[in-house]
Formats: C-alpha cells, structure tokens, sequence
C-alpha cells in the first residue's frame, strides 16, 4: 500500500526540507524495524544522525473498522476477512495453545492486566490512567468485561491509542561530539548494546505446527530475544554468569497471552511456568525482573507503529533514571520485544549503559 | 497534563519526598456523605480504585445504595460493590466514622446541611482523620469555623469535577488551620494513587477554574440573549481552545448549577470584570419553567425527532437549527485547517486580524478570559500555571498562558486593549521572547480541535 509516510517530515517544519526520509512497515513492529534501518544506516557509515519517528492515529474510525484494517497484519483474506476483531482472536488462540500445552489459568492473565494499569497509574503519558480496573475486575465474566475473542476479554486487550513518539540514534563519533560539548561523559549515553531480528510463518497455526515438537511456543521470538541479549554479551536475563543482566523489560503485550508468552521467552522462568512470576510479584516495578514499568500497550497504549519506538525511549528513560514514577531502581540494562502480527515479525532492543 | 514530573525528569528529590509522604499516613477506609448525589457517588467510585473499603452513606440505606449503584454503572465496573458498603446516617454514621482514614463530605451545597452534618462528623470522628468537603463554591474557612482544633487541622477542600472519574482537575484548598503536612499528604495521595491533577487555590470564592471558567460560560449567556445560542457557540466555538462550546457546557452542568455558581461569584466578589457575572434575567425566567438543560431535555439546544433545535430566549421555544441564518465566517474553516495540520500560533494570527463584527466579540471573549484569568493571581493562587493546569485538566480548555504563548505577549496585550479589558502587569510587561506555560511535557495541541 502506497503511503509515502515518510515525506509528510518535511511538512513538520520546513528546516526539514532537503533532509532524507523514508518509511518502514512491519505491522505492530513498524517502530522497530524502523530502528533497525536506522542503526544499520549508521553503522553503515552513511549518516551519523538519525530521527527515528513512531506515529499512529488509531481514532478517527470506529472500533470494528480499526479491527479490520489491523487484521491486514495476518494473512487477511485466511484469518482475518469476515472476522470482527481478529487480532484478539488469534492471541486468544495463544492462550489456548499454552494451556493445551502446559495449562493456563485466566486468573494469571488478570494479574498481567491489573500490573499493567498499575503501573501505567505512575506514567503521566498513559493512555489508562484514569481508567477503572483491578484484578477482579479482569477476571469479571460481566458485559463490563465483554468477550472480545475466545478467552480475550475487554481487560486484556491493549488499546485503540493516537500517538506519536521521537527518538534519535547517533554515531559512536556524532555522540562522542555531543558528549564533548555537553561535558557529559559517553558511558552515561544510553546506546544500543545488542539487536535480534526473526520472522516466523504469516499463518498462527503455522506457527504453532512447525513449534510443536518445540521447546518454546513461539521459537523464533526466543530466538529474537537471546540474539538480542547474546549481541549485548549478557548470558541471560539473570546474568547467570556472573556478567551483565537485563534489569528490566518493555514488552509487547498488545494482549495478556503475549505478555504471558514473553515472561517464559525471556527466560525469566522456564517454558509454560510464565504463572510462577506473576504469582510471585517478580514482574513488579521493584521486583525481580519488572516487566513494562510504563504500563506497556496495555496500560500505556499501542499506537501501532508508534510502539517499537516507545518501547525504546522507555527504555532509555530507565537507563538514565529519568521515568519519574515508574522507575526501575538501579537498572542499567533494559530489553524490549516488539511483535508484529501474531508473533511473525519480532524484533527485540537491550538498551543500556555502562 | 501532569505535575509528577519535573522539567528534567528527573527522579531525584521530588519522587523521593512523594513516596516518603505517601507512606507517611495510610487511607484504609473512606466514608463518603451524601453518595446518593452526583458528586457523591462519583466520588465514592473513584475512591474504590485506590481504597479497599468505601462507605456510601445518605439519609437513608436506600439511596446509599442507589448511590453505590449509579457508581457501578459510572465506571462500569461491577467490582465497586466489593470495595463497598452502603448505610444511613442514623444508623452507620456513628460506626462507620470511627474506623475512617477520609470522611468525604459530598452533600447538598448548603452551609446549614453542611453545618449540621460536620456537627455529627464532629462528635464521632477519630482525631486523626482527614476530613474533605467536594463543595464547588462555600467557603472552607466558614465551613471550619468554630470546630475543634484537630477538625480544622484535618479539614480541606478537595474539589473534584464532574465527573470525577473521567475529568482529573482536583482543587485542593486548605483553612486557615489546615495543618501543612496532612494538606501536602492528600495532594500526593490524590496524584499518585487516584491520578488527579492537583491544584492548590485560595479559599475565595467558586476557588480558581470555577471562577474563571464561568465568568466566560456567562459572558456568553449573556452574549445569547442578543445573538441567540447558535450564533455565540460558533462564534466561541472549539477554534477558540475548547473541545466543548460553551453554551453547549452550560447545558451539560445544567442551568442550576450555573446559576448557582454565577449568582455565589456575584454576590460574593467584585473585581473589574463584574457585569459578565450578572446571569441573564432570560436564563432565571426560562428556569422558572422548568428549563434546566440536558436533564430536563433541554436548554440553550434540544433535540427532537424533527432534528437538532435551538432555544428562542425571547419566547422560550425551539427552532429547527437549519432554519436560523448565520453570518458567513470564512474565518473558522482557515482556522480549523491550520489545526489540523498542527500550526497553532498560525492559526491564532487568523484569529487576531480576522474582519467583522463576530471575529471582534470572539477575540472580546478570548480576551477577557485571558485578562480576567491573569488578573485572579495573587487573589485566588499563586501563579497563572495554578490557573493553566485547572483550565486545561478541569475544564479542558486551552488555558490562558497557551493562547497568550501562541499569539505572542505584544498581540495578545493589543488583542485585550482592543476588547476593553483589564491588562494584567505580567502580559504589559513582558518582552516579546517571555512564554508563560510552565508544562513542558504537555502536549497543547489537544486543546484545539480542528473545528
């Protein structure tokens, strides 16, 4: 689809008339894949200074309409077409290959949506803060909690959320400058330690056949976090080896099964024990590994192609003690996990300083 | 629009003092009086997101629990009713005191029903609790009046608007004897764990966004007794920094809360702008019959099977809305264009050199809201940005440091010299790089709609 997104830059202030734009897509991954372009550009060698911008605007149409133009982010004319609401629906399928797997409890899925509008409680910029929830109200089988799909209720669904969101990515050289003038030192500039990058098949039942006889439910998203903590040289989100570890996490939980899904992903228990950190209260802001601090997509919101970006600039708030309420005590190392459709494209940050 | 954080961001300092006030005093139990009235339970709704137990009481058990049932349906959770208990004064008051951290006082606006329950708070209150009014427009000092030492150290305003679960703007007004801690514990606790944007005003009266916010809804009644509704709701329509117009607020607030509200500013203050606190004789003639706005059907605007219609102040009846004639004002569309292409202060030039006879009397309203606004600092708060963050988080309008800041302090004092109002010290004495919003991390844009 024709958009040229990109060159609408230019209209934002005429200065930036004459600068190179461009555009990326990656459905609900747009953000990253964007920073992805943008770090290898410069890596490249061919700009020092890039302006990453994430932008969505999600309500200008109905909540069913909305539904429908997400759905081109599945094979639509397979999963989507005819379907109100397909994106719950098939996160609500994760759901139910977890607890065909291991078993699920909705209960755990609650407490994922009630930490999240917590949390989002301490973030001026989120789209929840005023919202009424609480964890009996995430498990209330009620019209004020509708089924949206399957096991996906209205509290589990992240939200239809206007945003936009900037961030800029510099050369070792260009930052080394910046520093200098500033007087500040280059070790305090947070920088992006390490990247994964993976791709699974469009269709979800693809993608749970080809994982079947797998370790985890979604391989390749695994495979994207410990490509991302293995470029940083962390072993593991513990730092099990004595080295570096991941202090905290800013996840893609456009719904409650894919926070879900993350928490064993990322290692933090094993597969299909996901419940034991959120009975436990490690995904808390001060516990063991806090998972979205900002409150997520859930508690945040998730301007589509804003989110990627977000979660970087979220991030980078933690690793310069600059997030106000929300913030991580102490952390240096930040990951985020970007999804675009339903666990295709996945794409995962460790933002950190040293 | 927020004050959690510092320009900086940073988390130093501010955060740390916050959390250690935080935990300095603990809210268990919140008793609210009055929870069968709007206000009350409301209230009482946006207390059970932070408070595990709430007490809805009212004259009787019964409208308690219609009050705890309105709440329910308010913020459409069904989980409220586990948070909360319902009761009578006569009956629960007594107990249900003795347990309270916060007894919210919610009842009718009326110093002698007011007075005569503070009477019973008095009597069965723990020394140590806090006690709140929601009043909009009585004074704090004479609702403290002669009651004891620990009351009137424990006893605020807390004004939240309406309704308090979607609209965050919360004034917080302290007695004379308000004790300093207790006062800057409730705004944290208010901030942090019921997301509210707090401001501090002065005891005068209708506090700070009351005052200043229907000064201008009135001056536009006012201004419709001449004009008819249709024309002043176009003319101070959204272009001008507000989502809602302002006839079509008076409606929603309904006309008795207006009148209430204007007729307590009247009576109570005089300042230069006096004459637009006057409410209109149509307006008191027309409530006599029964118009009150949305709730009794309608008020300045209607609708009907016929389509949307208009009020004729003169005659009391409704007009189609297609068949009034309005003068063309090209002026808005270009206004509305630049909105929504995000060029604010282009926009606000359009305004300052439109042509005609409605661009004069909508920069006459824009200018006496900005004048009348400044001019309150000092007498009802310390500084405008108390003033801009309950205009934008109460009232969601643009508040008035944004306009001033978008057309440039030089035209704004122009544009207030040419409508005859008051121009305050700050705005003639300002150079031409002095901006006025205090909220970096605010987003200003959300206050005009590209309509």
């Amino acid at each position: 689809m024709q958009g040229h997104l990109g060159a609408f830059f230019t209209e934002v202030d005429p200065v930036f008339s004459g600068l190179p734009t461009g555009r990326h897509e990656a459905a609900c991954a747009s953000g990253s894949i964007a920073l992805l372009a943008a770090s290898a550009e410069i890596e490249a060698g061919r700009y020092d200074l890039q302006a990453v911008v994430g932008i969505e605007q999600m309500k200008t149409v109905p909540a069913s309409l909305g539904g429908s133009y997400l759905g081109t982010a599945a094979w639509y004319e397979k999963e989507a077409e005819g379907i109100d609401f397909p994106f719950p629906k098939l996160f609500g399928r994760l759901g139910d290959e977890y607890d065909k797997r291991y078993g699920l409890a909705d209960e755990h899925l609650a407490e994922i949506s009630r930490l999240n509008y917590d949390n989002a409680k301490l973030n001026p910029n989120a789209q929840t803060r005023t919202w009424y929830m609480n964890k009996e109200h995430a498990l209330a089988r009620d019209d004020m909690n509708a089924e949206v799909g399957g096991r996906i209720r209205l509290a589990d669904c992240s939200q239809v959320t206007d945003g936009a969101v900037c961030v800029f990515l510099a050369s070792r050289e260009y930052a080394t400058k910046y520093a200098t003038a500033r007087g500040i030192n280059l070790s305090d500039i947070p920088r992006i330690k390490g990247w994964g990058h993976n791709t699974a098949r469009l269709l979800f039942a693809d993608k749970v056949r080809e994982s079947r006889e797998a370790e985890y439910v979604l391989p390749h998203v695994r495979s994207t976090i410990t490509s991302a903590m293995a470029r940083a040289g962390i072993a593991d989100v513990f730092g099990s080896d004595g080295g570096e570890q991941i202090h905290g996490i800013e996840t893609h939980d456009c719904f409650t099964t894919s926070e879900y899904m993350a928490i064993d992903h990322f290692g933090i228990t094993a597969p299909g024990e996901s419940w034991k950190a959120v009975e436990d209260g490690w995904l808390e802001i001060d516990g063991k590994t806090p998972v979205n601090p900002s409150g997520g997509l859930i508690g945040a919101g998730h301007p589509v192609g804003a989110t990627g970006v977000r979660q970087l600039l979220d991030a980078h708030k933690q690793v310069t003690e600059t997030a106000g309420h929300y913030q991580i005590p102490g952390a240096r190392n930040v990951q985020t996990l970007n999804i675009g459709g339903s666990g295709t494209t996945s794409v995962s940050f460790v933002v950190g300083v040293d | 629009m927020n004050s959690d954080q510092l320009a900086d961001g940073s988390v130093t300092g501010r955060i740390q003092s916050d959390r250690a006030l935080l935990a300095s005093r603990q809210i268990k139990h919140v008793v609210v009086l009055g929870a069968n009235g709007t206000m009350g339970y409301g209230s009482a709704a946006l207390f059970t997101t932070a408070v595990p137990r709430v007490t809805f009481l009212a004259r009787t058990t019964k409208k308690a629990q219609a009050g705890l049932d309105s709440a329910i349906k308010q913020v459409r959770s069904a989980t409220v009713a586990s948070r909360a208990d319902v009761g009578s004064y006569q009956d629960d008051l007594e107990a249900a005191l003795e347990t309270a951290d916060l007894i919210f006082e919610a009842v009718a606006e009326d110093m002698a029903i007011k007075q005569q329950i503070f009477d019973l708070v008095e009597k069965h209150r723990r020394p140590d609790s806090i006690v709140a009014t929601v009043s909009s427009g009585l004074s704090i000092n004479q609702l403290a009046a002669g009651r004891s030492d620990s009351f009137r150290a424990n006893f605020c305003g807390l004004h939240f608007f309406n309704p308090p679960n979607v609209i965050v703007g919360t004034e917080l007004v302290a007695n004379d004897h308000t004790d300093a801690e207790m006062l800057d514990f409730l705004e944290v606790f208010c901030r942090l764990r019921l997301g509210r944007e707090m401001v501090r005003t002065k005891d005068t009266p209708a506090f700070a966004g009351n005052r200043v916010g229907f000064k201008v809804l009135n001056e536009c009644a006012q201004l419709a007794d001449q004009l008819g509704p249709l024309l002043v709701d176009k003319i101070v329509g959204p272009y001008t920094g507000r989502a809602l117009t302002p006839l079509a607020t008076i409606d929603l607030v309904g006309w008795d809360v207006h009148r209430a509200i204007v007729d307590n500013i009247w009576e109570l203050t005089d300042d230069e702008a006096k004459p637009t606190l006057k409410l209109p004789d149509s307006m008191a003639s027309l409530m006599a019959k029964g118009v009150l706005g949305r709730k009794s059907g309608g008020g300045f605007f209607a609708r009907s099977d016929q389509g949307n219609t208009v009020l004729d102040l003169a005659s009391g009846s409704y007009l189609p809305e297609e068949e009034i004639q309005l003068p063309p004002m090209p002026y808005v569309a270009e206004i509305a264009d630049l909105y929504s292409q995000a060029r604010y202060a282009e926009g606000m030039q359009i305004l300052l050199a439109a042509k005609g006879d409605e661009a004069a009397l909508a920069r006459k309203v824009v200018a006496g809201y900005i004048s009348y606004a400044f001019m309150r600092v000092g007498e009802v708060c310390e500084s405008i940005t108390e003033i801009d963050r309950i205009m934008g988080a109460g009232f969601n309008w643009a508040p008035p440091s944004v306009l001033v800041d978008l057309m440039g302090p030089a035209a704004a004092v122009r544009m207030l010299g040419e409508a005859g109002v008051a121009v305050p010290d700050a705005l003639a004495n300002a150079g031409p790089s002095d901006r006025f919003f205090q909220h970096p991390t605010v987003n200003t844009g959300r206050f005009f709609v590209a309509a």
